[in-house]
């Protein structure tokens, strides 16, 4: 991995640890035995299209915008899931090659796997990234991390046996064990209650305190990116979806849930954030 | 209603009906409603004790007991049914992981899939020219398909979110054949391979009544003595030993069922 990896020159500005340039996916019909002659022509779904953004290491950057506008795409393209059509993405100076450990993924469905206990399924991902060290080394290391998330007395349990938020807590673990710099989530939470939202947004932000990690996430709440980013992306409805804006929250930490949201540059964002969304999402509903 | 109270009448009703379809059987036969000479259950269930209480006797190949009968045929499913399983499954993986051997290979599954198995009893005597052999290819190609299939399709159809985590950790593809995509597919593997067996019994009796030896040529000798009980008594012990088997891969695959 990241052979013939070209060199950013970091020294003027930022030190970034993240770069998207002229970034594009375009996801094309699967190619039939005829289609091999015809070559030109091929049409194809563009799902964004020249995303250009910079991340600075360690800080917290949330990505928004309607659903269906291409979030999940940029986060697959990013964690070397899918590669992109056009444009690069360097991290650490480097143009990423494929997914790599560098990088822990956290999805909105936990994807745990339910023939793994708890921490089984935090062995696995050690045993494929380390394949040097030995059991009682990966055991203990999993146990350590599951302990971060307040679930050492579930280890044996299976997934099944588990509520989503405890589900979520188990595939933070598993994506922190590994010792990521960055840490891709694509919409954690969108599938748990209220109550149990909140509990996680909290342990997520303590989590991030201590363990120095650049986050991005994907998210469609808009309190929710207030509350733990220091940077908001907002994208544009797809398909062809950019970058249609980008916003620092400088709103001081840590930020009580409450208070936070009499706060006016709190307000200001979000109203800024609301209409955003509203017209983008008309656009897609006025489309389709 | 109270459970114990509900099992123990279930219970109760089964007997009943046993009961009395063994003498529905009987008066049947011994009345000749049916036709002349028809075995009643008495004299079946006579057959049976005396069949069951020296199973494993061996006078030659024209009168052996019917254990010994039985382990033969259950030898035979066992070997065949064992290599189409070790064939079945890595052919699957590859069928469901890659299109190339999907559209390649997918034709002949397809073409032989639907012909019954004994079509290829003639073909096995003149290759191997050994029965024991014959049967065992026999029950081999009869194995073969439903676990295929199986496995083929849950490759095919496994939650993408396994195959995204392994690949997100820079899984090789032989970690994540192994760590992912079996245990994910296993309660395909065994539904293919409950099928299989099912099959296999079936086709195993019909084989061997052309082979020689094993249980479905016990059959075949008992309606050449013309001993219907007999042949009762065969029909019985096949029905309850495909029961067995049919219930370990039930077993299994509640070991294996991963959802709720």
């Amino acid at each position: 991995m990241n052979k013939k990896s070209s060199k950013i020159s970091t020294s003027n500005e930022n030190y970034s640890h993240l770069e998207l340039i002229n970034l594009g996916k375009i996801f094309f019909k699967e190619k039939k035995f005829i289609d091999f002659r015809s070559k030109g022509n091929r049409s194809g779904f563009e799902a964004i299209k020249d995303i250009n953004l910079k991340i600075e290491k360690n800080t917290f950057v949330s990505i928004i915008g309607p659903s269906g506008c291409g979030k999940s795409t940029l986060l697959n393209l990013i964690a070397g899931l899918q590669a992109p059509t056009s444009g690069k993405i360097i991290i650490d100076g480097q143009a990423i090659k494929g997914p790599g450990p560098d990088r822990g993924v956290i999805f909105q469905n936990y994807a745990l796997m339910p023939w793994l206990t708890t921490i089984q399924n935090i062995e696995f991902a050690l045993n494929t990234v380390f394949p040097a060290k030995t059991k009682a080394d990966v055991k203990e290391r999993a146990r350590k991390y599951l302990r971060m998330v307040g679930l050492e007395k579930a280890s044996n349990k299976f997934p099944k046996e588990l509520s989503g938020g405890m589900k979520q807590r188990v595939a933070i673990a598993r994506a922190l064990s590994i010792n990521p710099n960055m840490l891709l989530m694509d919409e954690p939470f969108g599938a748990l209650d209220a109550l149990t939202r909140s509990y996680l947004q909290d342990e997520l932000l303590s989590i991030w305190r201590k363990n120095k990690v650049t986050v991005v996430l994907i998210t469609h709440s808009i309190e929710e990116a207030l509350l733990l980013s220091d940077k908001i992306v907002l994208m544009s409805s797809g398909p062809s979806a950019i970058i249609s804006e980008e916003i620092s929250v400088d709103l001081e930490r840590p930020r009580d849930r409450e208070k936070i949201e009499q706060d006016p540059t709190y307000l200001k964002i979000k109203m800024r954030l609301e209409k955003h969304l509203l017209r983008e999402t008309r656009a897609v509903e006025e489309v389709t | 209603m109270n459970k114990a109270i509900s099992t123990r009448l279930t219970f109760a009703v089964a007997i009943l009906s046993l009961l009395i379809f063994i003498i529905l059987w009987q008066v049947i036969a011994q009345q000749g409603l049916l036709v002349k000479n028809f075995p009643g259950s008495f004299k079946t269930i006579g057959s049976l004790i005396w069949w069951v209480s020296d199973p494993f006797f061996d006078n030659g190949p024209n009168d052996l007991g019917i254990g010994t009968n039985l382990l033969i045929s259950l030898r035979r499913v066992l070997i065949g049914y064992s290599l189409a399983v070790l064939v079945a499954i890595p052919l699957g993986v590859l069928m469901g992981m890659s299109k190339l051997a999907q559209s390649s290979l997918n034709p002949y599954v397809q073409l032989l899939k639907p012909v019954s198995p004994l079509a290829w009893l003639p073909v096995g005597l003149f290759v191997f020219r050994n029965s024991e052999i014959t049967g065992i290819f026999v029950i081999f190609i009869t194995s073969i398909w439903p676990t295929l299939i199986n496995t083929a399709f849950g490759v095919a159809s496994i939650n993408p979110d396994y195959l995204r985590v392994s690949k997100s950790l820079g899984a090789s593809k032989s970690t994540t054949i192994r760590r992912v995509i079996l245990p994910a597919i296993m309660p395909n593997i065994l539904a293919g391979m409950r099928i299989s067996m099912g099959t296999a019994w079936l086709v195993i009796v019909a084989a061997e009544m052309l082979l020689g030896t094993g249980i479905g040529y016990f059959i075949w000798n008992e309606w050449n003595n013309l001993s219907l009980e007999n042949i009762f008594v065969a029909i019985i012990i096949i029905g309850f030993t495909g029961f067995i088997l049919d219930q370990f891969f039930g077993f299994l695959q509640d070991k294996f069922d991963y959802s709720i």
